[in-house]
């Protein structure tokens, strides 16, 4: 079996993954294995491409590879490729793209632990936000979900200017009027 | 003074070494690989030049490098001693080093993240470690805002990372375990909780040194103390079973063991030429030996920092010069033998 990352040598070591219970086999060649550094940092940064399904070529990923962060330039394709993000921006514009695979990956989608502790008026908002009474924050969350399902709509369309206008929408619900750090 | 690896720690037996590594990026620059090298030189020593304060609030010695001022060599060692990973010992953008004297606290400034920092200590510390970082992070954060969403958390590169940004990992030696037919499915096992356990120094059989790393799969939807003390569940879990494991072999045939412990300590401190595969073999079942009070030292015995120092860069840095694979061997040899302490009371 030649090794999944480099298609070039034969794979040798077998390393199985298990995600939720799901147990994904990967081969790769001694090479790639070392350069993953197995042992030290995860590696499934990089095995991220073989989730998103690289090497696909269904029409359905093509037409999204050209989805493109406006902050950074990263396009989804780059984003399938790499496993890597180009600005904390992506996180937003490719959110729908990505959400589900983020949350197959990680076993959820929302954070839970230590929040930043930001010196910016923009924080300092967004915290004033989080703590005002719940029917209020509701509304905001449910106007968040609407302007979703208006920007997937966009994308599917193939109408990024209204997909943009959505994003930045959001943006600005949930950061405040400020829209740049 | 003392390295981190060069002391012991004999409260928590078969866990060598534990780890927290927490990433976070700054609001006012895209993620390290958009950077052009401008960019990424002028981010690189404004957070150098913020981080000072932090290095006279925490009252250790820190020394700050590029890593582009260090030889090819100098790298690859201090990949070997766990303060680079195989990306940022290769990588040729500017990237800043701030590292503790003893190397137990490293930050790598414009890594894959512009901020990534690394506590480390031997044994079972996952906890002290933690609230050390977490201090760090909530100073560090005072003056440079990270990127955080609220729902993803902390902002990441890698969306492996995003949420917590931590990976708290330990090292565990299983040589008795490891050895069994069930170890595999025992593996699987500690995965379904969310750990996920892999050889140091390579997979299967050919991990030798018989050393595993247990590390948390998730870091977004779970918090930081809730990793860590899955990590430390998990990684106590497999030592107790170990040491379980080693115990029965002990009461069977104490007299094997003695032999197998005392013949690997002879070959460490006769041999002439010694491969990284064979000291590594050798040095493990001292490990074993040293843990389960077989072999008695005046002092301490730091198995592991012989382990460390027996890597090719270290070796090469040591002779100053590049050696051939049978220089190695010889180079090696001599290390462990000047390296290891007498034996008492034999
Ligand atoms: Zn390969
Ligand atoms: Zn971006």
């Amino acid at each position: 079996m030649l090794c999944e990352k480099c298609r070039v040598r034969e794979a040798t070591i077998q390393y199985t993954e298990v995600v939720n219970g799901v147990r994904t086999e990967h081969n790769f060649c001694a090479q790639c294995a070392s350069e993953m550094d197995l042992g030290q940092d995860f590696p499934l940064g990089r095995l991220l491409s073989g989730l998103l399904g690289l090497g696909t070529e269904s029409p359905r990923e093509e037409k999204y590879s050209q989805v493109v962060c406006p902050t950074c330039g990263t396009s989804y394709g780059d984003f399938v490729k790499n496993s890597r993000f180009g600005c904390p921006d992506c996180y937003e514009v490719f959110d729908l793209l990505i959400s589900d695979k983020i949350k197959q990956l990680q076993g959820s989608d929302s954070h839970k632990g230590k929040t930043a502790k930001n010196q910016t008026e923009k924080t300092e908002r967004q915290e004033e936000r989080a703590e005002a009474p719940s029917d209020g924050k509701d509304g905001l969350e449910e106007q968040i979900a609407r302007l979703y399902a208006c920007q997937q709509a966009a994308v599917r369309r193939e109408d990024y200017e209204e997909a943009a206008r959505c994003r930045d929408e959001i943006r600005k619900l949930r950061t405040g009027s400020e829209t740049d750090a | 003074m003392l390295k981190w690896f060069e002391e012991t720690d004999r409260e928590s037996p078969n866990i060598i070494y534990s780890r927290i590594r927490l990433v976070r990026n700054w609001t006012e620059y895209p993620f390290s690989g958009k950077l052009t090298e401008g960019q990424a030189r002028e981010m690189v020593s404004r957070l150098e030049k913020g981080m000072r304060d932090f290095c006279l609030e925490e009252g250790r010695d820190y020394d700050f490098t590029m890593l582009e001022e260090l030889s090819d060599l100098e790298r690859r060692a201090l990949r070997e001693r766990r303060i680079l990973n195989g990306t940022l010992a290769s990588k040729k953008d500017p990237v800043g080093l701030i590292l503790s004297r003893d190397e137990r606290v490293s930050l790598v400034l414009n890594g894959d993240d512009h901020i990534r920092m690394q506590f480390i200590a031997p044994g079972m510390k996952l906890k002290e470690l933690w609230k050390e970082a977490d201090r760090a992070d909530d100073f560090i954060n005072g003056i440079f805002p990270y990127a955080y969403d609220r729902k993803y958390g902390f902002l990441t590169a890698y969306p492996t990372n995003v949420g917590t940004g931590l990976r708290a990992s330990a090292v565990v030696h299983l040589p008795a375990l490891s050895s069994g037919k069930k170890f595999s499915s025992l593996l699987g096992e500690m995965s379904r909780f969310g750990a996920s356990v892999r050889g140091l120094y390579g997979e299967g059989n050919e991990n030798y040194g018989s050393l595993y790393v247990v590390s948390n799969q998730k870091t977004l939807g779970v918090t930081e103390e809730e990793i860590a003390g899955l990590v430390e569940k998990v990684a106590r879990q497999l030592a107790e079973q170990e040491q379980q494991v080693r115990d029965m072999a002990l009461s069977s045939d104490r007299l094997g063991q003695e032999d197998e412990a005392y013949k690997s300590y002879g070959v460490l401190k006769y041999a002439r030429r010694l491969t990284w595969k064979d000291a590594m073999i050798f040095l493990s079942r001292m490990m074993t030996g040293v843990s389960d009070g077989i072999l008695k030292f005046d002092g301490p015995c730091p198995v592991f920092s012989i382990m460390l120092g027996i890597q090719k860069a270290n070796l090469q840095r040591i002779s100053q010069r590049p050696l051939s694979r049978a220089e190695l061997d010889v180079a090696r040899a001599g290390y462990i033998r000047a390296e290891l302490p007498e034996l008492s009371g034999i």
